[in-house]
């Protein structure tokens, strides 16, 4: 079947082209024919000046017994250079069995300052009985169609340092036959990449594409953390034998604010007396690249104590910027004298920052007062047994 | 030796010149019982004065109200013009007390112990150790200076007691029953010390049960009994009132005509008996040995024996108070100041 | 007592000489001289006991000084136990016969009639009392400290002498309720053995019978209370002693960790970070009711003997 297609296609090019019955005999594997045939699905090609160019042959021996035929190319222009291979090997001679054939190719080495035209090689194949040839018609064209693309539907994201970028590319196989494309990209340091299928999660290297076909796979751009914003490009190169295609796409990091707590010089404990607030000034920083908006400040305490803010939301804090504000804790009155942990936070969208402060508790010096005021009590008692009693 | 009138304070309460100590109207209670009762009497510059009485009299409470010790229920009591309830610190200043069996720190000695009591009146160092030394050598407990006390013997205490009121240098002496305890000998040698203060020019209360004992040395006494003053004079006067006569004449005689009534006729004789024959007992005014010598030998009389007796306080006491108690149980209310 | 306002002179007259005069009878005295070796060896034996320990279990201990003072080995109290049990007696055993002692040795009167008031000789022996009393204590504190420095090898912080001080101060003020005691009694009573008898028997009352009596009395008292009202109180009985006064502010000063001396709720607990030390400060606030009581219950013994004593007759 599949090679009734091409077969076929074939058929119709050579009807179109007028080209010989040999050509058309080639593969019609017809009863009738009989004798040795040089073959080639396409005997008039389209080269590029620089470039290497392979055309596949075939060497056809219908019904006669085998010979030895030596090869040779023809009408080679001057600094081209033109060899034939079989097997991979540079040859010089095929003998194709009884109705068996053989494949050849011809490598064309077209060299760059070759001058736009058209050249005919000829391939000969002698032999003690038969002698062959076929021409094959080398146009040196300007450009030529690719024979594989890429492309991207969205080839520019914007995001945070903290965001993963897709990008799906679609991969197009425009070459005469199935490719296994493989797949890179370029980006800047720290970055990492990875592709993986349109819809799948295994990472990708390479991707088979059939010819004529096309096929999505998706790249994830991780930026590091601490990227400053700005526009980082990303290359996507994808490669099969010898074409090559690349893309660019872009990220468009915008940056993220990061939000810290401290207390004044970066102090992250706190005294207060039990039932009384106690004003702890703390700083805010955005250590991020982005200005951070809307932050809303907030504390956990144990249950029974209160946290507040003044101000309770701060409007801005531009990268590498921070603001005052004032928390205020108020233990319980019951609260018992120590160390307790109070967690404060600062959060806007999608960024938390947290601190956690530990509070020392003293109990309120009222009492300490009463006592000495007890003390003292003791003492009038004592002023006025001495007044009352005193001096006898 | 004339013993200063003993006038009570004047009418004006003010102090009367001469006198150390003004009592009147002192008066002691204890919730219902009282201890002293309505006491009025004055003791003046250079005198030995006799608080004398039973104990349980009122003596010592009577003291302690004069030394600001006490408090004093009613009445009002001037030393040196102070007044003990409300300046006791100017009182005690020039009072030296020896307390009713005194008693020292018997972990010190002798000269600590004044050391101590010097030091509680302020003086200075220097002071101090001189008059300690001179106090203690009056006394004759200069040897014993170092010896702790608690070696010492009742009479020695008691003479260390006498040497804190020399070393203060006190101008009135208030001794509680200072012979109380005391051997006679010791006794007589505590009297001549505090005979000593008096020619000294020191006042010296003297409080005693023992009536004999002290009555020698006192110029004045007042008689106690139950919170009062019974008696209130010197020895003759109050042998006088009591008894009808201060002194007592008796003369042996041989021979002589009318010897009896030759010696009534003197003058100033209130009395004349004839216990036994040849010998009489003149009751008198005053000493008149002289007078009755004269009247035997000028009566034809030969005189054997010529005696004297002076009043004894104990038989002025017990005469008083069987005397008295016959008609009026409250007698020494009609006679509180003798004189 | 009328007209005691218009007194002249003052009532302190003579204090300090009653004062040093009573302060070196008390280092003279036989009594002294044997209770200050008492406490002395037993004291000494209690922090070589703690000693041996803090050597066997050498944890990392930021208060490794104030362990001398708290660390017990068996069978030895520690040293605050013994400071509990010693000091009491000691101060009535330099209270007991302060004023019936004068009185029978006859001496009373005759210092009265020296130019001071009797203020001054009640106040001086009071003084006197807490003079000794300190004396011997900053001795024997100084002794454990030197101690301390030689056997540990390490120098004991600022805070940890603080603490030590406090303890130290503390110690005087709870020897102040017995010494106030003490001569209460030896005012109230005439006898000096009477006396004595009468404060050691309240002393072994107090320390160790009342705190295992309070929960019972706390019992009869509330028969339908619930379990927390039980326990306070029992425990506000049970401070009626000063001995139990005097452990808890010891317990507070000289065990940095120590939040409450009461019951506490679990509530009051969340969020807490339990062993971390207390500030000096904030342990003195746990600590300060308990010396409150202590400074303030011997200030009204004290008056309440001197009371009693200016209100007495001079004479037996």
């Amino acid at each position: 079947m599949k090679y009734r297609y091409p077969a076929l296609a074939v058929s119709l090019c050579v009807a179109m082209a007028a080209f010989s019955a040999a050509s058309y005999a080639a593969d019609g594997a017809s009863p009738d024919v009989k004798g040795l045939y040089l073959l080639s699905d396409y005997p008039a090609i389209s080269v590029q000046a620089g470039t290497t160019t392979t055309v596949n042959l075939k060497l056809r021996n219908y019904d006669m017994a085998p010979q030895r035929l030596a090869l040779s190319v023809s009408g080679v222009p001057k600094g081209w250079t033109a060899t034939l291979l079989g097997g991979g090997q540079p040859i010089e001679a095929a003998m194709p069995a009884s109705d068996d054939s053989v494949s050849l190719a011809l490598r064309l080495d077209v060299p760059k300052d070759a001058g736009v035209g058209s050249h005919t090689l000829t391939v000969s194949a002698d032999g003690a009985t038969s002698h062959i040839s076929l021409p094959v018609a080398v146009t040196l064209a300007k450009q030529l169609p690719a024979k594989l693309s890429v492309s991207s539907q969205l080839p520019e994201l914007r995001g945070s340092s903290k965001s993963d970028f897709e990008y799906t590319f679609t991969i197009k196989n425009d070459s005469g036959q199935k490719l296994l494309v493989s797949l890179a990209a370029q980006a800047p340091r720290n970055f990492d990449t990875a592709f993986t299928q349109a819809y799948g999660s295994q990472q990708l290297t390479a991707i088979p594409v059939e010819a004529g076909k096309t096929k999505d796979v998706k790249l994830k751009v991780t930026p590091p953390d601490n990227v400053d914003a700005g526009h980082y490009p990303v290359t996507v190169k994808v490669a099969a034998d010898d074409a090559s295609a690349d893309a660019k796409v872009a990220l468009d990091i915008s940056g993220q604010p990061k939000l810290s707590l401290a207390g004044r010089d970066g102090l992250l404990s706190a005294r207060a007396t039990a039932g009384k607030d106690s004003t702890v000034p703390v700083t805010v920083t955005n250590d991020g690249t982005a200005p951070a908006e809307n932050i809303k400040l907030s504390g956990t305490a144990p249950s029974g104590w209160k946290v507040t803010f003044q101000p309770k939301v701060v409007e801005r804090i531009a990268p590498n910027q921070h603001v005052d504000v004032q928390a205020t804790i108020t233990p319980p009155s019951q609260a018992i004298a120590g160390d307790y942990v109070t967690t404060l936070n600062a959060s806007t969208h999608g960024e938390n920052g947290t601190a956690n402060f530990r509070v020392s508790v003293t109990t309120s010096t009222v009492w300490g007062i009463a006592g000495a005021g007890i003390i003292g009590a003791a003492l009038l008692i004592m002023v006025g047994a001495v007044a009352r009693f005193g001096r006898r | 030796m004339n013993a200063p009138t003993p006038n009570p304070v004047t009418a004006n309460g003010q102090p009367h010149l001469g006198n150390v100590i003004e009592a009147k109207g002192l008066t002691k209670r204890y919730g219902e019982t009282i201890a002293v009762n309505d006491i009025t009497f004055n003791v003046g510059a250079g005198e030995i004065f006799g608080l004398l009485g039973p104990n349980g009299a009122g003596k010592t409470t009577t003291i302690l109200m004069l030394l600001g010790l006490s408090d004093i229920s009613a009445g009002q009591a001037r030393v040196f013009g102070h007044d003990p309830m409300r300046d006791p610190l100017s009182v005690k200043r020039r009072v030296g007390y020896l307390p009713d069996t005194v008693g020292f720190y018997d972990n010190l000695s002798a000269a600590d112990n004044l050391h101590y009591t010097a030091r509680l009146m302020g003086m200075a160092r220097e002071e101090r150790f001189r008059k300690i030394a001179a106090a203690l050598n009056r006394v004759g407990l200069s040897e014993v200076a170092n010896k702790k006390v608690g070696a010492f013997s009742r009479g020695m205490r008691q003479r260390l007691g006498l040497a804190e009121i020399v070393m203060k240098d006190a101008r009135i002496a208030i001794l509680d029953e200072p012979t109380n305890g005391l051997d006679p000998q010791a006794s007589l040698e505590l009297l001549e010390l505090i005979r000593g203060f008096k020619a000294d020019g020191i006042s010296v209360v003297i409080s005693s049960h023992l009536l004999d004992r002290v009555q020698s040395i006192c110029d004045r006494v007042a008689l106690f009994n139950a919170g009062r003053i019974a008696l209130l004079g010197t020895v003759g006067e109050l042998g006088r009132q009591v008894l009808g006569g201060g002194y007592a004449v008796e003369v042996e005689a041989d021979g002589g005509v009318n010897l009896a009534k030759r010696l009534s006729a003197l003058p100033g004789v209130r009395h004349v008996s004839e216990p036994a024959a040849g010998r009489f007992r003149i009751v008198c005014d005053s000493d008149l040995r002289a007078e009755a010598a004269g009247e035997v030998v000028a009566g034809g009389g030969r005189l054997t024996q010529l005696s004297l007796d002076r009043p004894s306080l104990e038989t002025i006491y017990t005469r008083y108070f069987q005397t008295a108690q016959s008609p009026n149980q409250d007698a020494s209310r009609e006679v509180p100041h003798a004189a | 007592m009328p007209r005691n306002g218009s007194r002249e002179g003052s009532a302190f007259h003579g204090l300090g000489v009653v004062t040093l005069k009573e302060l070196s009878d008390h280092f003279a005295s036989a009594r002294m001289r044997v209770l200050e070796w008492l406490v002395v060896l037993v004291a000494l034996a209690a922090v070589y006991g703690a000693i041996q320990q803090i050597r066997a279990v050498t944890a990392e201990d930021p208060f490794l000084f104030l362990r001398l003072f708290t660390t017990a080995r068996e069978p030895l109290p520690s040293f605050t136990a013994f400071l509990g049990f010693l000091v009491p007696l000691m101060a009535i055993g330099l209270g007991f016969d302060a004023v019936n002692g004068e009185h029978n040795r006859r001496t009373l009167s005759r210092i009265l009639s020296q130019p001071i008031y009797r203020d001054a000789l009640l106040f001086g022996k009071f003084l006197a009392g807490m003079a000794t009393m300190s004396i011997s204590l900053v001795a024997l504190w100084l002794l454990v400290i030197g101690l301390g420095l030689i056997t540990l090898g390490v120098p004991p912080g600022g805070e940890e002498m603080g603490r030590a001080l406090c303890f130290l101060l503390v110690t005087i003020a709870y020897a102040g309720v017995w010494l106030a005691l003490a001569m209460l009694f030896s005012v109230t009573f005439r006898s000096p053995a009477t006396a004595a008898l009468v404060t050691l028997g309240l002393w072994l009352f107090v320390t160790l019978i009342w705190p295992a009596l309070a929960p019972a009395i706390a019992q009869a008292l509330l028969p339908n209370g619930d379990e927390a009202t039980l326990v306070i109180t029992a425990q506000a009985l049970s401070r009626l002693s000063p001995s139990t006064l005097y452990a808890e502010s010891v317990l507070a000063i000289l065990h940095p960790a120590t939040r409450s001396l009461g019951p506490v709720y679990v509530s009051q607990l969340q969020g807490a970070l339990m062993g971390s030390p207390l500030p000096l400060w904030d342990s003195l606030m746990v600590a300060w009711p308990q010396i409150v009581g202590l400074i303030a219950g011997s200030i009204i013994l004290f008056v309440g003997g001197y009371v009693a004593f200016q209100r007495q007759e001079v004479r037996a």
